[in-house]
């Protein structure tokens, strides 16, 4: 097959669509930045280093990721825990975080967001393996899978958590509970563990709201660590820190209404409008008919990689592509959901349109995967699973 | 092929089910975007154009406090400050064309201040911007292709040479310490730019042109200021600063009285008492601004006007003789015997007039033993008049005599042997010494004891038999509180302060006890208590409530008038004692007695004077606790000795009390007699000064209403 065959061009114009709403979004929200920086050419720059990059791992074929998967996996593992003990000289404390690799001549970079990646790659090899060797499945072997999935999920929680970044941490969760649902595990298990999850997520969270002195009581959580939850449900009365982001996200979307104020028309600042609150830029500016756009190609890019997974013939392929499109799917909704408060506000950049070194290049490489796994992906014309185009 | 097909059984189904999952995400996404953009778009859009709408509340000063004659005694210092707030995405250009305007109405300093403010970096950071593009130029491609933005600015500001430098003109330097000042502010947050030594005429010339100078604000603000000094500090109290704002425990209140968090409040005396009438109401301004932070239109939502003043009752000129007084006796008699008076360290003294229950001075003095750091030898505490409870020895004996002529165990006139009484189970009790007859009259003369322990005994319902115990019917106790109750003894004076000691009552004595109470000698009371007890005698049984402050007076602009009353504090009656007026005057003729008849216990020491005192000496035995060097205690009996009074005595204009806790005992002092003394004498002789020159610093106005309202009261 040629190169033109085996290239995926629509995964590259649904890339080029969020290329082209990153540049123009970021463009309009420096206008109210104090920044002076040009984050707009430093986007296009990473955008072309993520390029080569992605050029790079489509040569790379699935069985060779599933051959490293452990390997890349456990330097990231060391390159979390080095964060934890190294020193603030090159690992700063940033609002609170100590999340950034500080290195010279490179800049910053944020070693949890490229361990994601990792995780995909050997939850995937785990589940395929798994299945591999207990053909007949039970409940008993599917129970140990559940198992093994968590193990390797929580291991890095353990060490971002440290950190702290909470917010990272749940894309973890998101990814993991992605998987599981894929993995095949017996509904007999999930919907009993999801439930459970469900039943004291919800308590906590009625808890919080209604009782927090049982919590400070019986748990020694003290009212302030519920801030966020706080600031979510009631903006107005928390209006410094978190509530006043939500305010005035809310502010910048609404008065959006349904077509916008026009690229360039935004009148609400908003701090940090370039990277976690892009959204509220494009809300503003194009309405709700410039952002249900914006979500359907996030929309599609799901829809792409979810056919792609479906006809993958090696089934590690297939998991990957789930890894990837569970990851997706987190940022997508947590960011955009927290700007039309239907989320509590965590530090989650929208992918491929927020700007940010580590987070675009980790997304970009997410993106790479995608694209190794059609480019070698010889007998797809041929396979027995094939839905036409 | 065969395991593949196993995965397929189970995989596209599963990816169906989380692509589902997915799209029930986004969709609730789309549909909460819904919500916000198009179900609350208009609000979202209106809350913008509100919130742009700033309002500002412009603090105003403070009211001030007055003597009674119209004398300042807490005033209003300006401060001004001229403050920066830049805007957003602001330029050096904009900044430097600001400075050069700015530096048209205010300057930053003279001219060995600008060297030392102007450095050489902020010289060449000026040339640069003149001269941007030849700057420029100097530095290569290459040598900046490394280099951060900061980085390669130093490297031009490298080259700019020192003749360069030295080719800006002195005259521009004013103006690059304004600009390195408006550097120094970020966006949105106001800097100052200048606070100190702003002269009227630049804060005035800066807020005139205002619009013309964007980012631009005047604030001033008012610090207290005291022309006398620590005079009366303790009582008028003191008021937060902006960094305290609110005191946090009341909160709440405060922010549902308007009050902004930094907003300085009075935290304790008369400040915190009248915060009120103090505080005024701020100026309200809304800011109409538009995105980019500027100001298009301001609208007065409210005029503010400055608090409303205090006149208070306290004479400053009384009030500062008083503490020399007390100060000098106090340090003259610990000098007289300092061992023996090693316990005595304070002094008090009230004054008031008993009719009004007007406060003129108020004293407390405290000798301080431990100065280490240079502190005073004698300290102001004079909030100890309210707070600090003693023995009152002798001086409720008019209480106690009214007591038994109202209850009719004694009749006026009736006279009783005073000696030794000798009463089972307690102590011997007696007079200073054995006095032999007394009536109600002289027993107040001479301070016969026995006979208020034989008044206490008789309203008991017992006799005296010598060497047998005592036994009281049920409520005499509560009898004897309920009468000195009356005089205010061990209940709120009600002055308007914000706390005061409402004195030590104990509970349920045995009878022995009880009679003590009768002579000063078992439950304490504050010197503020004392002279609400005597001016109630010396107005015929009026307890009258002691007041600091006077009136409440607007505002007024000119410095030297005072505004016009808004309000009169009027004297208010907590209650009338129950005794007789008949009764009430045998009292005053044995409090006249004490010290204009022989034999009276403060008789002799004016024989000079015209004002003709009447009142009653005391002396309560004291016992101190001295701990030794090696922690053993001994206990010290002390005495605190007590004076309360009026005078004239037949138609008082003046009240006192005094109090001189722990004297050292046997050391024979009269430094309650020779305060009461210099107090009275300071008093009349200022009133004598007046009738013949007027009042200095006094308010003409003032002074007539001041008659009138006296007049008022004499009724």
């Amino acid at each position: 097959m040629t190169f033109e065959e085996r290239f995926d061009w629509r995964l590259f114009f649904i890339m080029l669509a969020l290329f082209t709403i990153s540049c123009v979004a970021i463009y309009s929200a420096i206008q109210t930045n104090q920044y002076s920086d040009n984050y707009v050419l430093r986007q296009i720059m990473w955008y072309i280093l993520g390029s080569f990059i992605i050029a790079g791992m489509m040569m790379i074929e699935p069985i060779q990721y599933k051959g490293l998967s452990w390997y890349v996996y456990g330097a990231g593992m060391l390159v979390l825990l080095a964060l934890v003990v190294a020193p603030a000289s090159i690992a700063p404390v940033i609002n609170g975080q100590k999340s950034w690799f500080l290195l010279p001549g490179i800049g910053s970079i944020q070693p949890s967001e490229f361990m994601k990646i990792f995780t995909i790659l050997v939850l995937s090899r785990v589940i395929v393996n798994h299945n591999k060797e207990n053909q007949f499945k039970t409940t008993k072997t599917d129970f140990v899978l559940l198992m093994k999935i968590m193990g390797v999920t929580f291991a890095p929680i353990m060490l971002i958590m440290q950190q702290p970044d909470f917010g990272t941490a749940l894309v973890y969760l998101g990814i993991m509970s992605g998987l599981i649902i894929v993995a095949g595990v017996t509904w007999k298990l999930i919907l009993p563990i999801y439930g459970l999850i469900g039943a004291v997520g919800g308590t906590v969270f009625y808890l919080v709201i209604q009782a927090p002195d049982v919590l400070r009581k019986y748990l020694g959580i003290q009212e302030y660590q519920f801030g966020r939850i706080y600031a979510w449900l009631e903006p107005y009365k928390y209006q410094s820190g978190e509530g006043y982001h939500l305010i005035k996200s809310l502010q910048a979307i609404g008065s959006g209404m349904l077509t916008g104020k026009g690229f360039g028309g935004g009148e609400v600042y908003i701090p940090e409008s370039h990277t976690d609150f892009i959204f509220s830029v494009i809300g503003e500016e194009f309405g709700f008919v410039g952002a249900c756009l914006v979500i359907l190609v996030f929309f599609l890019l799901i829809y792409h990689l979810i056919q792609l997974a479906i006809r993958a013939n090696y089934s590690y392929s297939a998991y990957v592509c789930v890894g990837v499109v569970s990851m997706i799917t987190f940022h997508v909704f947590q960011n955009i959901g927290m700007t039309v408060q239907l989320l509590p506000i965590t530090g989650i950049p929208l992918p491929f349109i927020s700007y940010g070194g580590s987070s675009l290049l980790a997304n970009l490489m997410a993106i790479g995967l995608a694209f190794a796994v059609h480019y070698h992906q010889r007998e797809f014309m041929f396979g027995d699973n094939n839905l036409q185009d | 092929m065969g395991k593949n097909k196993k995965k397929k059984s189970h995989l596209p189904l599963r990816m169906n089910i989380l692509f589902f999952v997915i799209f029930l995400l986004f969709a609730s996404l789309i549909l909460q975007l819904g919500v916000v953009q198009i179900l609350y778009g208009e609000d979202a859009q209106e809350e913008i154009n509100r919130t742009e709408n700033t309002t500002i509340h412009t603090p105003v000063p403070r009211g001030k406090m007055f003597d009674r004659y119209g004398r300042v005694i807490v005033d209003n210092e300006p401060l001004y400050s001229i403050t920066y707030t830049p805007p957003k995405g602001v330029q050096p250009m904009d900044r430097l064309a600001l400075a050069e305007d700015l530096a048209e109405f205010i300057s930053m300093g003279d001219e060995e201040e600008l060297k030392k403010i102007v450095r050489e970096r902020d010289l060449k950071e000026y040339f640069y911007l003149l001269n941007e593009e030849e700057v420029r130029e100097r530095v290569s491609q290459e040598e900046t292709e490394d280099l951060s933005g900061g980085e390669e600015y130093q490297l031009m500001l490298d080259r700019i040479t020192e003749e360069e430098i030295d080719s800006i003109p002195f005259e521009k330097y004013q103006l690059i310490a304004i600009k390195k000042e408006l550097d120094q502010a970020s966006a949105l947050a106001p800097h100052i730019i200048k606070n100190e030594d702003i002269t009227i005429e630049e804060y005035a010339s800066v807020a005139e042109h205002l619009n013309q100078l964007p980012g631009i604000n005047v604030t001033s603000d008012w610090n207290r200021k005291y022309p006398y000094e620590g005079t009366f500090r303790n009582y008028i109290g003191s008021i937060t600063n902006a960094e305290q704002g609110i005191p946090r425990a009341n909160q709440d209140y405060y922010l549902s009285l308007d009050y902004s968090r930094n907003d300085r409040v009075g935290k304790s005396g008369l400040e915190e008492k009248y915060e009120s009438i103090l505080r005024g109401s701020k100026e309200k301004i809304r800011y109409e601004t538009d995105k980019r932070n500027n100001i298009v239109n301001t609208e007065v939502v409210r005029e503010g006007s400055r608090g409303d003043d205090l006149v208070l009752s306290i004479d400053i000129e009384l009030q500062q003789q008083v503490d020399e007084i007390v100060k000098k006796r106090l340090k003259e008699e610990i000098a007289r015997q300092p061992y023996k008076n090693r316990f005595l360290e304070d002094a008090m003294v009230v004054m008031m007039d008993p009719n009004t229950g007007e406060v003129l001075a108020v004293s407390g003095m405290y000798y301080n033993r431990d100065r280490e750091s240079g502190e005073p030898e004698v300290v102001d505490h004079s909030y100890k008049a309210i707070q600090a409870q003693h023995l009152p020895g002798s001086t409720v004996k008019g209480a106690t005599v009214l007591m038994a002529l109202q209850e009719g165990v004694m009749k006026p006139g009736e006279t009783i042997y005073d000696r030794t009484l000798r009463i089972k189970g307690t102590k011997d009790k007696s007079s200073y010494r054995n006095l032999g007859p007394v009536s109600d009259v002289t027993a107040l003369q001479k301070s016969s004891n026995v006979y208020m322990f034989l008044a206490g005994i008789r309203i008991g319902g017992d006799t005296y038999i010598p060497n047998e115990p005592l036994g009281f019917k049920s409520g005499t106790y509560e009898k004897f509180l309920y009468y000195f109750n009356q005089f205010g003894l061990g209940v709120s004076t009600g002055i308007d302060m914000p706390s005061e000691a409402v004195g030590v009552v104990g509970q349920n004595p045995g009878p022995g006890t009880q009679i003590d109470l009768l002579i000063g000698q078992y439950n304490s009371y504050t010197t503020m208590q004392l002279a609400q007890y005597v001016s109630t005698i010396a107005n015929d049984g009026y307890r009258v409530r002691p007041h600091l402050v006077k009136e409440i007076r607007e505002p007024s602009n000119d410095t030297e008038q005072l505004g016009p009353v808004r309000e009169n504090i009027n004297t208010t009656v907590l209650n009338r004692i129950e005794m007789d007026q008949e009764y009430i005057d045998r009292v005053k003729l044995g409090f006249q007695y004490v010290f204009q008849k022989q034999g009276g216990t403060a008789y002799g020491s004016y024989n000079d004077v015209d004002y003709s005192p009447a009142g009653k000496t005391g002396t309560a035995e004291n016992i101190v606790v001295e701990e030794g060097i090696n922690g053993e205690k001994e206990l010290i009996d002390t005495e605190n000795l007590t004076m309360v009074g009026y005078a004239p005595h037949d138609n008082p204009e003046v009240a006192f009390s005094v109090v001189v806790p722990n004297v050292g005992k046997g050391v024979s002092s009269s430094i309650n007699k020779d305060i009461t003394k210099d107090i009275l004498d300071a008093y009349f002789e200022l009133k004598k000064e007046r009738s013949e020159k007027g009042i200095e610093d006094v308010n003409e106005n003032l002074n007539e209403e001041e008659a009138e309202v006296s007049d008022n009261y004499e009724e």
